[in-house]
């Protein structure tokens, strides 16, 4: 009975080792599929949002980005190839917030592969998008570019995938 | 007195609460093995639905008139264990790439455990190797046209050929009556197919 309680007691204080490891030192695969996640609630928002709360949320939203972002989108109705910094993507995030009725964001599978140095990762994901009032929801396939800079996860480039060539 | 009212009381805990014919026809004779048949059919359709079976459920237009948007197909991740993709199946293709391709050459397969939330569903016209182009409409593979009784809509799409990888199919929906501009068509990466649908 002492030898079994020695065990189970073992295999506890294992398994609380293991689980205080990730969380003190969780995997980067990890922590970038949790910021994507984050990122896209934050994009989502409800046409009831407050002018107050728009801006709130669009600095929010830049803070994902590094202070430079390289833009390479190429959508039916929108084709850009630029590079914009943190204040830019904030007036435009609060642009598209002001204008737009609603919208909810989703990153419905996401892959990330990180570099072996762990300071650079690339995620491809699908973003799914419903714009309120509208019926079918827009998808397009896109790869963001991650680099670790003073311990977080920011996107340094933006560009989107064409899923059949 | 009293023992008399407390047996009665008891009598009537002791009473089933349901009548015994519907407890027979809800959980069986046999309680533990209903529980056991429950705690296996309920695992067995978890896997089924979440590895095997992807549930899909069509938005879109692109392959009307076969597959009406709003629709619900499942698409069989098995299908093509012991053969390769083939001319006229529909599959679901992934969004999200199997195989990154990154600036440091890291090439990652998807986990097969994760399969895709979100898919294209297409179906294959052309195979590995095959030069594919649209003339007036019709497909035409390495030159010659190819007989689609799946397509039902008039088409005027004119497109260069196309030259397929070993490792490439050229996919496109059923519904040429939309412009091709409007249509998400072209070639696919075999690590891009899901599976066929089976309905």
């Amino acid at each position: 009975m002492k030898i079994v309680f020695r065990i189970v007691l073992v295999a506890a204080l294992v398994a609380l080792g293991i689980w205080l490891w990730t969380v003190l030192f969780p995997n980067p695969e990890k922590v970038i599929r949790q910021r994507l996640t984050e990122l896209a609630r934050i994009a989502s928002f409800s046409s009831n949002e407050s002018d107050l709360a728009r801006l709130a949320a669009a600095r929010s939203l830049a803070g994902f980005f590094s202070t430079n972002v390289e833009f390479q989108v190429e959508l039916p109705e929108l084709a850009r190839r630029d590079s914009m910094d943190r204040n830019e993507i904030t007036q435009a995030a609060f642009a598209v917030r002001s204008r737009a009725g609603g919208l909810k964001v989703k990153f419905p599978d996401i892959n990330v592969t990180v570099a072996p140095d762990k300071q650079s990762a690339v995620a491809d994901l699908t973003v799914e998008a419903n714009i309120s009032g509208e019926r079918d929801p827009m998808v397009q396939e896109m790869k963001f570019t991650l680099q670790k800079i003073d311990g977080r996860w920011l996107i340094t480039r933006v560009e989107t995938v064409r899923t059949l060539s | 007195m009293a023992q008399n009212q407390a047996g009665q009381s008891n009598a009537r805990l002791k009473q089933p609460w349901l009548p015994r014919w519907v407890r027979v026809a809800v959980i069986g004779r046999n309680p533990k093995a209903t529980l056991v048949r429950v705690a296996v059919l309920i695992v067995t359709s978890f896997v089924v639905f979440k590895f095997i079976l992807l549930p899909a459920h069509v938005e879109g237009i692109s392959m009307l008139p076969n597959y009406k948007d709003r629709s619900w197909n499942l698409v069989n991740r098995f299908a093509y264990l012991w053969h390769e993709p083939r001319r006229g199946d529909v599959v679901g293709i992934r969004f999200s790439r199997a195989v990154t391709n990154t600036s440091a050459g890291i090439h990652q397969a998807a986990n097969w455990l994760e399969p895709p939330h979100v898919m294209l569903l297409k179906r294959i016209v052309g195979l590995p190797g095959e030069t594919v182009a649209f003339v007036d409409g019709h497909v035409l593979i390495n030159g010659e046209v190819l007989d689609e009784p799946y397509e039902k809509y008039a088409c005027d799409w004119n497109l260069p050929p196309k030259e397929l990888g070993p490792d490439e199919y050229f996919v496109v929906g059923d519904n040429r009556s939309m412009s091709w501009e409007e249509h998400t068509f072209g070639r696919a990466q075999r690590s891009q197919i899901v599976g066929k649908a089976i309905l």
